[in-house]
């Protein structure tokens, strides 16, 4: 199915000068720690935990998000944090290209690489590694530490290998993602 | 559970499937010729088997034909664990069981991946670190064991512990040989090898499979001594079991006391134990993780390669790639109204053409009325504009400009960059659960002749250079010679629901709805409807 046109009111999103998206009804916390790709959209109600930085030091990143990327509708990105060594910090988050993050989907990933399609209502645990190429199905729960190979298919709770995707996947996430923004449109009403 | 409501979810899920001849499954169609005059039933339950999405679908430059899954040869390249993303060498996967050998282990009670843990907590040093710093082990761990962030199952409970916090497989190693039941494997396997030398001057199945790991003993114990079988076979000695079997005692009394299912282990969890399949949970013992494998794809009849990545575990890209994405049009539904029981509407394909030449498209249908309902294609040929990088993703163009610059042709919804949209007139005349027609597609490309495959890249370039520089003259781009291929496809197009009540299911003369509203609809709709053109 050809996906349809999607209509945003033009007062809600702010648009940046790469030409990321970003809602006003977002939550963008900590937003000089965060860096956004460029052509990148933030639905509404989203929230990204950019203020969860490791304590001391200066100016640092805190989540990365490539070109192109989705965060729909409610989703959270949260930087992962633990305790070593009697020490309590968070740690950065960095998301690659062309990533789409479903309707509600919380995310505690350490890496999320490029080409990736998470689904809606996913929890992604803390310090999870995602490589390219791979796709977490709705509802699926990635536990923490885990490491999902590239061209896997995850599903379930605890999320595991279901399938193979097929080689041409790069291509055919890069086109999606592409095509969603150029059909995220602004409309004054 | 999860696949029985996915593939509901599927077949309720519009969708455009292609169909594969698989000419060396089915050697009776060889030619496409006979494909063509056989009729494609969709009902037949082969049909699940032989039609795929495109992205799953290969083509062979070679045959110029469309491969599935089905047709292709696979060939192992690389070995690698999927958890800690280590190539594993060809060599030592047979000894290592095709599982990884290093650290990584699969919870046997919920098969998530386990962790390793000191059992007790390091002290933290006088100053903080950095907290990017890999976490080194220190020695005030010890002893380690695995713990399962899901279930909270630690391998503690089946007094399993680790003296290091590294290579962990190699510590159970001695465990594992010990293991009664690999232990009498070892002693068959003896056996019997010293059987087969004797008499198997050459082994019967090519060297090819012995390679094969863990096939080498499978095929010189089976296929050695069926070979041999008639002439000594007689001479194998009787073999004596080693290990007995401990009969569980009592286990058929607990099952039948049991009152709690948990205390026993679910079948998955019994099936993932390699070498017992015990029924109590204290049994189960953490697996190592099974490797996976990147491999090279050949086309069957040609052995050309299809596929072939990178070598390296991690590396995502391909050294050769034939895809059917980027060879044959592709075909995505662009508008599906509701499909309503009696009630004629209009639906929209769009084609898009992956190729650097233009190209012309011929539709078909077996029949225009099947069991559920009347489908009417109204522009049976047409014609596709080259690929052409500059116009992809032209995002303002994609909104603003909604224009459509094929009014003049009857049934051409619109055209745009490299696609031509199509516009089907259907009519359900049954209320089945999915819709569904066969449509076969044929498409002639002009591609110049070329033999060497050496060159094949750098004519792509220069038909992409000239073509973009024809597409405004509109000459055709060479005068090379044209290629013709058909194929068929199965469109699906979701449930056929009752007219709500209220309106009364009679004909409705025009489309019920038109994608984006548009006044032009009725007009196209009743001047297609006049001609139900068709091959
Ligand atoms: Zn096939
Ligand atoms: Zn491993
Ligand atoms: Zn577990
Ligand atoms: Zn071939």
């Amino acid at each position: 199915m050809e996906p349809p046109i999607v209509y945003y009111h033009r007062s809600e999103y702010i648009e940046t000068d790469t030409g990321n998206k970003v809602s006003r009804k977002s939550v963008i916390c900590g937003s000089q720690n965060i860096i956004l790709g460029g052509k990148t959209i933030i639905q509404t109600d989203c929230v990204i935990r950019g203020d969860l930085r490791r304590t001391g030091g200066g100016h640092a990143v805190v989540v990365a998000i490539g070109r192109y990327c989705l965060l729909a509708r409610g989703s959270i990105i949260r930087p992962p944090y633990k305790t070593y060594k009697g020490i309590f910090s968070y740690y950065p988050m960095k998301i690659g290209d062309h990533v789409t993050i479903g309707e509600g989907s919380i995310v505690e990933a350490a890496t999320i690489g490029s080409f990736v399609h998470i689904g809606k209502n996913c929890v992604i645990g803390r310090f999870a590694i995602i490589k390219d190429c791979c796709r977490i199905e709705d509802n699926t729960v990635i536990p923490p530490n885990t490491v999902v190979p590239s061209f896997s298919i995850y599903e379930g709770s605890p999320g595991a290998f279901v399938d193979e995707l097929p080689e041409c996947v790069q291509d055919l996430y890069e086109s999606k993602t592409k095509d969603y923004y150029a059909k995220f449109q602004p409309k004054d009403s | 559970m999860s696949s029985s409501s996915q593939t509901e979810i599927r077949h309720i899920r519009p969708y455009v499937h292609y169909h594969c001849g698989c000419p060396d499954v089915n050697k009776s169609s060889v030619s496409l010729e006979t494909e063509n005059g056989e009729t494609f039933n969709i009902n037949s339950p082969r049909i699940q088997f032989s039609t795929f999405s495109i992205s799953k679908l290969y083509f062979c430059d070679d045959c110029h034909q469309i491969r599935c899954p089905r047709c292709v040869q696979e060939e192992i390249v690389c070995y690698y664990c999927p958890n800690c993303l280590f190539e594993v060498p060809t060599a030592s996967v047979k000894s290592e069981r095709n599982r990884c050998a290093r650290n990584c282990f699969q919870c046997p009670i919920c098969q998530n991946t386990l962790s390793v843990l000191p059992s007790s907590e390091p002290q933290p040093p006088p100053s903080p670190i950095s907290p990017t710093t890999v976490p080194t082990v220190s020695a005030t761990g010890a002893p380690y064991y695995l713990s399962c962030g899901v279930c909270r199952w630690d391998s503690q409970e089946i007094g399993m512990t680790f003296e290091k916090a590294t290579g962990l497989a190699l510590q159970l190693q001695k465990t594992e040989d010990e293991r009664p039941d690999v232990k009498e494997f070892d002693h068959l396997k003896d056996h019997f090898e010293k059987h087969i030398r004797l008499n198997t001057p050459s082994t019967a199945l090519p060297s090819s499979l012995l390679s094969i790991p863990g096939m080498s003993s499978f095929s010189s114990r089976y296929g050695g001594t069926v070979a041999n079988s008639q002439q000594k076979s007689d001479d194998v000695v009787p073999y004596e079991a080693v290990a007995k079997v401990e009969t569980e005692s009592g286990l058929v009394d607990d099952l039948v006391q049991l009152k709690d299912v948990n205390q026993i282990t679910t079948l998955s969890q019994r099936m993932n134990q390699l070498s017992d399949q015990p029924y109590k949970v204290e049994r189960l013992q953490p697996q190592r993780i099974h490797l996976r494998t990147k491999r090279v794809k050949r086309c069957r009849s040609c052995r050309h390669i299809l596929i072939k990545p990178e070598q390296k575990a991690q590396a995502t890209r391909f050294k050769i790639k034939l895809v059917a994405l980027n060879s044959i049009p592709k075909i995505t539904i662009a508008s599906l109204p509701k499909l309503i029981l009696n009630q004629r509407t209009q639906i929209v394909l769009k084609f898009s053409n992956p190729l650097y030449e233009e190209i012309s498209v011929n539709l078909a249908i077996q029949e225009e009325t099947n069991e559920c309902g009347k489908v009417t294609i109204l522009a049976p040929h047409f014609n596709i504009t080259p690929y052409n990088e500059v116009w992809e993703y032209d995002e303002q163009d994609l909104v603003a400009s909604r224009s459509r610059t094929a009014s003049n042709s009857i049934g051409i919804y619109e055209r745009r960059g490299n696609s031509t949209s199509i516009m089907f007139e259907i009519t359900p005349l049954a209320e089945v659960e999915e819709f569904k027609f066969p449509l076969l597609v044929t498409y002639t490309s002009k591609n110049i002749e070329n033999n060497e495959n050496e060159n094949v890249t750098a004519v792509e370039k220069s038909l992409e250079e000239t073509s973009s520089l024809k597409a405004t003259s509109g000459e055709p781009a060479t005068d090379g010679s044209t290629k013709t291929l058909s194929f068929w496809t199965v469109i699906g197009l979701g449930s056929v629901i009752k007219a709500p009540p209220g309106t009364s299911g009679t004909m409705v003369a025009g489309p019920r709805s038109e994608p984006s509203g548009s006044s032009k609809g009725s007009t196209r709709g009743s001047t297609g409807g006049s001609s139900s053109v068709r091959k």
